[in-house]
């Protein structure tokens, strides 16, 4: 296990892919010390900015103590292993992230989970906007994997989404999902507006208040419960929306019926 | 006395280029063919407070300096600095942006210009979902549905109706002027009424309340043959009194309205009675009325970008101009406010593959407006320098990135001394763009046209391009030596 | 300046009939001169390297408002490919659309120098020459978009030849352009109102003319003004399955413009008109009959439009057909109509092997290469970006010098292209000889480049030098090795220069902008009436539309006189 701990307040960003347990495997304390990063326009070393210690511990490959919110890009590609942070995170944490698993306990900064494949990220305080949402230009999102957010999460989040689940424990911002294909979203807490603008698949689970549906959703049916994935299944009953018709999408948004009575104005097109 | 005719006004992204300008002792006497806009600007730049020479603030307060100095000071801030901003160039020529991007890769910082807070998230959705636009000429010959949202063309870009769109004489097109004329003048007429009656000249008759929405049902004129004009905003606009026909839509509801109108150019039927306070059946008569044109184009104006929603607003746009285009053909286009901020963002793009928000830190350019936009790095207090060309973040910015802005070196070049340029350590002041520099500017429809110098600049006033040569120049011999430092101390 | 002697290397000069002679190239002041003093020359040991002129790309789409159009709608495709700044050369991004100076070093390693921008309308044509400044290391030039420019077609309908011919010469001038562009002639002005025209008989409207009079039409003018290369002509139906048709019906119809053997059209990515079937279900090659054709006449030359499997961007004037891949791909289109002059359209696109229809295309375009006999009628392009980016020539290169290359492509494509495919049946293989035809040589004598394209006395001395030695390396069998070489030139000289070494950009040099001053007898009269016209046509005045002299960093203009 190595424990990284940043050495100052960074001012700058700092960008640090290597900090990656795929990278960090089977190298020396030295040579992890030596890999580069980048902080504002100057190369530095990862020794020049965090202080590493190794311990004798398997698991996690990484921790990092600390406040860590300007360091961006960390565990991005990952592959394998666990990374650990005690503290907040900057952004890109995860990003293309293909297996293993990052836990942060603390808030991540933007882009977190961005195009990701497999893996799984938890994050106990709250994520930025663009959570699991690709790089701009970019129509394809997260892929697979999965990620919890304990707390709330931006907006433009679940962008172009592919696969995967999203589960968010507190609330979403707007146009989450928005251009989303496939894959699953849970918010358990308030959603944010134009929740799956654009969508075409996949579905969006709001066991939370909504102000309104888009209008160019279409009410389906009202469902006692769903299923979240293999290990969770959300307590209902919801109102079933088909859409976005926009897109003439067939993309589900579930939204329920005890917290949003406002919504019953639907029922007469049942 | 000299006449220099087929000027481009440096005013607004209509870039009119057939200004006349009689020129008496070096000074711009008379202006024919421009708006109220170009007027002000050619005739009343001189009488702005003119600074002649680069000023330093030393203890507190500006002492004026040597050219050579300040661009020394200039340059070293730049050089040192670990994480610098270059912003503003939208009120500038392209000959000095792309001198620009070459001294922001240099000093490794971050290139923005104020497309950031105008037009910036347009781009980003036609990144996207792309773009069907045109140029103007194509709209004057061929549209006749002229779709205006967001935007008061009348007021911001006051000639583009004439010049460009409905009142303009097309080979396949005529102007709807004269029909407007009789509108416009029994508005007037009507006007004159009112301030007669608030004088109490004539008595006054108990008159039906203007509607808190302006919301009726589509007019007749709808249908009519030739040139339609069609204005959605949140408030009547002078551009929505000579319309067609008007919608209010509710503040922050466009992206529901327009979503809907395209739900409906797909024939899909609606659950609900109203979106964004409109009734349906209207936006089904827009829907037909946007199907059934030859050519029709949408202008959106910061009306839309900047209203909730933002660049995903303009995504929905040009979703429904894609939609619209297997119908009939359509075309959308942004109402560029700066006179050529469309050029910074095209000069940029060819040097760098990005528009605005590029970062040079690790020295290549890199591109993710939210992380490398100026105002996102000033909010998250990450700049330790700041240049400001041709724009006044100090008064647009909120405040907290501009206390940042102002916490670090800030490094000003514009021939104002405007709010930013108050809370400068440098200012340069420099030449005119379009009056006393030429150079490129590109019109909103990215049809690029010459500036002309028409006077002489006061004396030590340089242009912008050449200002930033300099510092690049200084930056240069700085790092050189830095280098060879090193060398030495190695 | 500088004298230099490139000594001892195999030199390929196909406009000087030299195939793998060793010898000397001498230079003196950035062009090649018969002999130098060895003594006081700066000397280039090209032993066991193989020497060619500078590569020449007579289609390129690197410049102008649409390709900036395509780099801003695409951070997606640059974030994959960026390019650091060093103390020699500036930073960018490459890939599909790289940025400007990415494109001058990138084809300079490879060892071009001279590339043509095939597609400007005239009213931008200020922002293609500003980019143009800013692409160094090549020396460029540009083609205005005439096909569906109003006054050509007013001109030609009236049959008025003479004047249309001094408004051609006029506009060279103006937007300081190099060749007649036209691109799906008469569909561009349709597509105005949203159509398109399907045949070269088919009339466009309003305009009470056929696509077949347009070609022609400026095929003649182009002849009457003596330009030094042909009419620059992408098909109608361009694109579309069946289209094999229309290029061979547009071929005849040039043969009546023609007169000996001197061409009088260049078709431009072939490929991309050489389909045949009736529907994209069994869309198939058109190359036999095409290539059977082009066998028989003399009156046209050619280039591939080779497509490469990755993920590129497509843009084109030709809007309508830009819409067809939207609708088929569904991805963000981007169409910019130009007023009174053109259109255009950007698609992102992936070709990828295991689409048979995309499969299909990179096997007729090896077939087109391969089929038609002489090299001198038909050039290495991948139409760039539209069938892939330009740094894919190496791959073309050994495609077509080695079957064992393609054969192991094809192997990997979609089985319905792969049945359908000539390429089995055909066992031509280009040599170095040919290689030199195809991309440089052939391409500079169809664009009348004089000192282009050999390295005879007098030529420009641009040269490349690549590490491949004839004598021992058979590039049809070591086709990797070719394919390395090509990418990376052991050396490449612009006027006399050295400004690549090992594949490394040594200098940074800006290169020159060429384009026709062409004299007319009589030249168009700028009058109150021509400007009065002028403002009715376009949105901007008379006086702003012109490319002036400050535009062009480096001119390099090219006086030609008219027979009118």
């Amino acid at each position: 296990m190595i424990t990284l701990s940043p050495l100052k307040k960074f001012q700058y960003p700092v960008m640090a892919e290597c900090i990656n347990p795929d990278v960090f495997k089977g190298k020396t304390t030295a040579e992890i010390a030596a890999l580069s990063v980048w902080e504002g326009n100057k190369q530095k070393t990862l020794g020049d900015l965090f202080a590493i210690e190794e311990t004798a511990a398997e698991n996690p490959s990484i921790v990092i103590n600390g406040d860590a919110s300007k360091v961006r890009r960390v565990g991005m590609g990952m592959k394998n292993g666990e990374i650990v942070v005690n503290g907040n995170i900057g952004m890109h944490v995860g990003e293309k992230m293909a297996g293993g698993k990052i836990t942060v306990n603390g808030d991540a900064g933007g882009w977190a989970g961005s195009d990701m494949k497999k893996g799984l990220i938890e994050i106990h305080g709250n994520a930025g906007d663009y959570l699991a949402s690709p790089y701009r230009g970019s129509s394809t999102g997260m892929r697979g994997g999965t990620i919890i957010v304990h707390g709330n999460v931006g907006s433009d989040s679940a962008v172009f989404m592919r696969g995967g689940v999203i589960k968010i424990r507190g609330n979403a911002g707007p146009f989450l999902g928005f251009r989303m294909g496939d894959g699953t979203v849970y918010v358990q807490k308030e959603c944010g507006t134009r929740v799956g603008a654009c969508m075409t698949g996949g579905k969006i689970i709001i066991a939370g208040a909504l102000q309104e549906v888009m209008p160019t959703f279409t009410i389906d049916s009202i469902k006692p419960k769903v299923k979240v994935d293999e290990t969770e299944t959300a307590a209902g009953p919801f109102y079933v929306f088909l859409g976005d018709l926009a897109e003439s999408g067939s993309g589900k948004i579930f939204v329920s019926k005890a917290v949003n009575p406002h919504l019953s104005m639907y029922e007469k097109y049942l | 006395m000299s006449i220099v005719k087929a000027v481009t006004c440096p005013v607004c992204g209509s870039l009119c280029d057939d200004i006349e300008l009689t020129v008496e002792n070096n000074e711009v006497v008379k202006v024919k063919n421009g708006c109220a806009m170009c007027e002000s600007k050619y005739l009343g730049y001189k009488s702005e407070h003119r600074i002649r020479t680069p000023l330093v603030r030393k203890d507190g307060k500006f002492v004026p300096v040597s050219m050579d100095e300040a661009v020394h000071k200039a340059a070293e801030i730049l050089a040192n600095a670990n994480y610098p901003i270059l912003y503003g160039w939208s009120s500038t020529n392209c000959e000095a942006q792309r001198v620009g991007v070459e001294l922001a890769e240099e000093v490794g910082g971050v290139l923005d210009n104020t497309a950031v807070v105008c037009h910036g998230p347009s781009i980003l959705s036609v990144q996207e979902v792309g773009i069907p636009t045109c140029t103007l000429g194509q709209i004057r010959h061929r549209a006749d549905l002229m779709l205006y949202w967001g935007c008061d063309p009348w007021s911001a870009h006051p000639r583009h109706l004439e010049r460009y769109t409905s009142f303009t004489e097309g080979r396949f097109e005529d102007s709807a002027w004269k029909a407007y004329l009789q509108k416009v003048k029994a508005a007037a007429g009507k006007k004159k009424l009112v301030s007669a009656e608030r004088l109490e000249f004539v008595k006054s008759r108990p008159r039906p309340q203007t509607q808190a929405c302006t919301i009726s049902g589509p007019p007749q004129t709808l249908k009519k043959d030739g040139r339609k004009l069609i204005v959605i905003d949140v408030r009547k606009s002078m551009t929505a009194e000579m319309a067609d026909y008007f919608i209010q839509v509710e503040p922050n509801k466009d992206y529901e309205v327009m979503q809907a109108i395209r739900a409906l150019v797909r024939d899909h039927e609606l659950d609900v009675d109203k979106v964004g306070g409109i009734p349906v059946e209207y936006l089904e008569e827009v829907a037909d009325a946007l199907v059934n044109c030859n050519f029709g184009v949408i202008f959106f104006g910061m009306g839309l970008t900047q209203s909730a929603g933002k660049f995903r607003n303009i995504d929905v746009a040009i979703s429904l101009i894609r939609d619209l285009n297997r119908r009939t053909k359509f075309a959308i286009m942004p109402m560029r406010g700066h006179f050529n901020v469309a050029g910074a963002n095209i000069v940029s793009t060819w040097q760098s593959g990005y528009p605005y928000g590029v970062d040079f830190s690790l020295g290549y350019p890199r591109y993710n407006p939210g992380e490398t936009t100026c105002m996102d790095v000033l909010l998250r207090g990450e700049s330790d320098a700041s240049l400001v060309i041709a724009a006044d973040p100090g008064a647009t910015f909120p405040k907290r990135a501009v206390e940042h802005m102002v916490k670090t070196p800030l490094i000003v070049i514009d021939p104002h001394m405007n709010a930013t340029a108050m809370l400068a350590d440098i200012v340069f002041p420099s030449a005119f763009v379009g009056i006393e520099v030429g150079g490129t500017a590109y019109r909103m429809d990215n049809v690029p046209l010459p500036l002309k110098k028409v006077v002489e600049p006061p004396a030590g006033i340089l242009p912008d391009e050449e200002i930033l040569k300099r510092i690049l120049e200084e930056v240069r011999i700085i790092k050189a030596q830095k280098m060879a430092k090193q060398a030495e101390a190695a | 300046m500088a004298e230099m002697l490139i000594k001892n290397g195999f030199v390929f000069d196909p406009i000087n009939r030299i195939n793998g002679e060793k010898m000397d190239i001498a230079i003196k002041d950035g062009k090649i001169v018969g002999s130098v003093n060895e003594r006081r020359a700066k000397k280039i040991d090209a032993t066991g390297l193989t020497v060619m002129p500078g590569g020449v790309d007579i289609h390129t789409h690197i410049a102008g408002a649409e390709v900036n159009t395509g780099r801003l709608m695409r951070p997606e495709d640059h974030v994959k490919d960026v390019v650091r700044k060093t103390p020699l050369t500036r930073s960018g991004v490459g890939y599909s659309i790289p940025s400007t100076f990415v494109t001058g070093y990138r084809y300079s390693k490879m060892g071009y120098t001279t590339i043509m921008n095939p597609s400007m309308p005239p009213l931008e044509a200020k922002h293609t020459h500003e980019e143009l400044n800013d692409t160094p290391m090549l020396d460029k030039a540009s083609y205005p978009l005439l096909g569906d420019w109003w006054f050509v077609l007013e001109y030609l309908r009236k049959g008025d030849l003479t004047e249309c011919a001094r408004y051609v010469a006029w506009m060279m001038g103006t937007s300081k352009g190099y060749a007649i562009k036209i691109v799906n002639p008469g569909g561009l002005e349709s597509w105005g109102f949203g159509r398109n025209v399907h045949s070269i008989d088919d009339e466009v409207p309003n305009f009470c003319i056929t696509p077949r009079e347009i070609m022609c039409g400026l095929a003649k003018v182009n002849k009457m003004l003596n330009l030094p290369h042909t009419i620059h002509l992408h098909t109608n139906n361009l694109g579309l399955p069946g289209n094999y048709a229309t290029t061979l019906e547009t071929m005849r119809a040039l043969e009546s413009v023609a007169s000996g053997d001197k061409p009088v059209a260049h078709i431009t990515h072939l490929q991309f008109s050489s389909f045949a079937g009736d529907g994209w279900g069994n869309m198939r090659s058109g190359a036999e009959e095409i290539s059977k054709y082009i066998n028989a006449h003399n009156h046209i030359t050619f280039d591939m439009g080779q497509v490469i499997f990755t993920d590129t961007t497509t843009m084109t004037a030709d809007g309508p057909f830009e819409y067809t891949l939207y609708e088929l791909s569904g991805h963000k289109w981007v169409n910019t109509d130009i007023e009174t002059e053109t259109s255009g359209g950007i698609i992102p696109f992936h070709y990828k092997r295991n689409n048979a229809v995309n499969a299909t295309q990179w096997s007729i375009a090896l077939e087109l290469a391969l089929l038609i006999e002489d090299p001198w009628k038909m050039f290495l392009t991948t139409d760039h970006p539209n069938g892939g980016p330009f740094f894919a020539y190496p791959k073309i290169i050994a495609w077509l010098s080695s079957k064992k290359a393609r054969m192991a492509t094809l192997k990997k494509c979609h089985k319905k292209a792969q049945k359908k495919s000539l390429l089995p049946s055909i066992t031509r293989e280009l040599t170095l000889y040919d290689i030199a035809i195809v991309t440089r040589a052939g391409q500079a004598k169809a664009l009348g480049l004089k000192e282009k394209g050999h390295l005879g006395v007098g030529a420009d001395a641009d040269i490349a030098i690549y590490n491949i030695n004839p004598e021992k390396t058979d590039i049809a069998r070591k086709y990797k090795t070719a394919r390395r070489a090509f990418g990376n030139a052991a050396y490449t000289l612009k006027d006399g220069k050295v400004v690549v070494k090992d594949g490394e950009i040594t200098q940074h040099v800006d290169g020159k902008t060429i384009w026709l001053d062409v004299q007319t007898a009589e030249q168009v009269k700028v009058d109150e009436e021509m400007k009065r016209r002028f403002k009715e046509y376009w949105t901007v005045e008379y006086d702003n539309y012109p490319v002036f002299d400050h535009y062009v960093k480096v001119p390099s203009p090219i006086t030609v006189k008219a027979d009118v």
